[in-house]
């Protein structure tokens, strides 16, 4: 881990170790909030202020905090900011706030974060944690945008709240609804294998 | 220092700091919040009761709270009511307006609901569900039209189902309608009384 560069540690949150495509983690909110693009890019940011913060904060204090109790120091660092990111959006941006409904405060049990901290922050220098932690905020919240652009156009005829499909199109209503997100997903992650695969033959 | 002490020092202190974090944003955002909701049913009753100036509530239970609303030279205009049913997922929470006589329903607005988007979530949009609940006659319980027609056809009593989202369309109407009923049994045991009223 060590032997790779600051831009190599930010970069690996995009596509080598993106945490929904290629890790696999934080499925919950992927395939909950991703109905529409606007809450897609909210989670997003909720998320990465959350991850970011919580990194830093783990990566600072890592010496301090005996082995046994460190998966409950972190789960407490992370709901303090997850707490702070419900009540900031509760005050100042209540729509958005609104349409996440439970889906906040569901980030303290993302794995994402925990993930992050436990095999990245734990073992790592502040400042690589927080470029890490920037890469996989950044990998998530395109991820989130690639899913929820998806559904939403194919099931709503929209993007973030602009028709961009004409009056011929039908919206195909099961894309908004949970099986379109199991759909989705299924077929982003075969797509991305097969990218990955052609990838690796030219190399 | 042993490790079961250090243990206890370490996860005391990281709950008290994230604690002593936590009651300041509270403290900071309280106050936000509290006046995010109270302009929100503010508005509401504004929206819902054309001319109203002010407002003075009249009746408060869980999911149940009647607002009188009065125009500029004091003259009630009629009521405001904030009330709650059980959607498809949640709790609907809605705010409708009447005429002082119970007879007519201004309009109709979502506050707050947790239906499937695209679906159910339509209840809060203006072209699909909402106008059609503008001016209704509700001196009779309302009835829900399925399938939806034109706007024209639709008779005084009646309102659109959404299609798809029959269960959601169900819940709001029908919570009006009990909203109605029991506004009007807390009008006649005198529960609810409105100074200068005049029935009209």
């Amino acid at each position: 881990m060590a032997s790779k560069t600051l831009s190599q540690e930010f970069i690996k949150g995009l596509w080598d170790e993106n945490p929904i495509f290629r890790q696999l983690l934080g499925m919950c909110p992927t395939l909950a909030v991703t109905n529409a693009v606007i809450n897609g890019i909210a989670m997003g940011l909720a998320t990465t202020f959350v991850l970011v913060f919580s990194s830093i904060v783990v990566a600072s204090i890592k010496k301090l905090i005996p082995n046994q109790v460190r998966i409950a120091s972190y789960i407490v660092v992370i709901a303090t900011f997850v707490t702070m990111a419900d009540r900031f959006l509760a005050a100042f941006f209540p729509p958005i706030s609104k349409s996440l409904g439970p889906y906040v405060p569901l980030i303290v049990v993302n794995c994402i974060i925990l993930g992050r901290q436990e095999a990245f922050s734990s073992k790592n220098s502040v400042g690589r944690s927080f470029i890490d932690a920037l890469g996989m905020s950044l990998g998530f919240i395109i991820a989130l945008l690639i899913l929820s652009s998806i559904r939403e156009i194919l099931g709503a005829g929209t993007w973030l709240g602009h028709q961009v499909l004409g009056p011929w199109f039908k919206p195909w209503i099961i894309m908004i609804l949970p099986p379109g997100a199991f759909l989705t997903l299924g077929v982003l992650l075969g797509l991305i294998m097969v990218i990955d695969r052609k990838l690796q033959r030219s190399v | 220092m042993s490790l079961s002490s250090r243990m206890i020092i370490v996860l005391t202190s990281v709950g008290v700091l994230s604690g002593a974090l936590l009651s300041t944003v509270g403290l900071l955002t309280r106050a936000r919040i509290e006046a995010n909701r109270l302009k929100e049913i503010e508005e509401a009753i504004v929206s819902v009761v054309p001319g109203t100036e002010t407002n003075q509530k009249l009746y408060e239970e869980k999911d149940f709270t009647v607002y009188a609303t009065r125009d500029a030279e004091g003259q009630v205009t009629g009521y405001a009511i904030y009330t709650a049913g059980t959607g498809f997922q949640d709790k609907i929470v809605i705010m409708f307006g009447t005429d002082a006589a119970i007879q007519k329903i201004f309009r109709l607005t979502i506050l707050d609901q947790k239906e499937t988007p695209g679906l159910g979530a339509k209840i809060t949009d203006e072209e699909a569900f909402l106008k059609y609940w503008e001016n209704k006659d509700c001196s009779q319980p309302l009835a829900l039209r399925k399938p939806p027609v034109a706007l024209e056809e639709l008779s005084s009593s009646e309102v659109n189902v959404i299609t798809g989202a029959t269960i959601s369309s169900e819940a709001v109407l029908n919570t009006v309608n009990d909203s109605l009923a029991k506004l009007r049994s807390l009008i006649q045991d005198g529960t609810i009384q409105i100074e200068g009223n005049n029935g009209q």
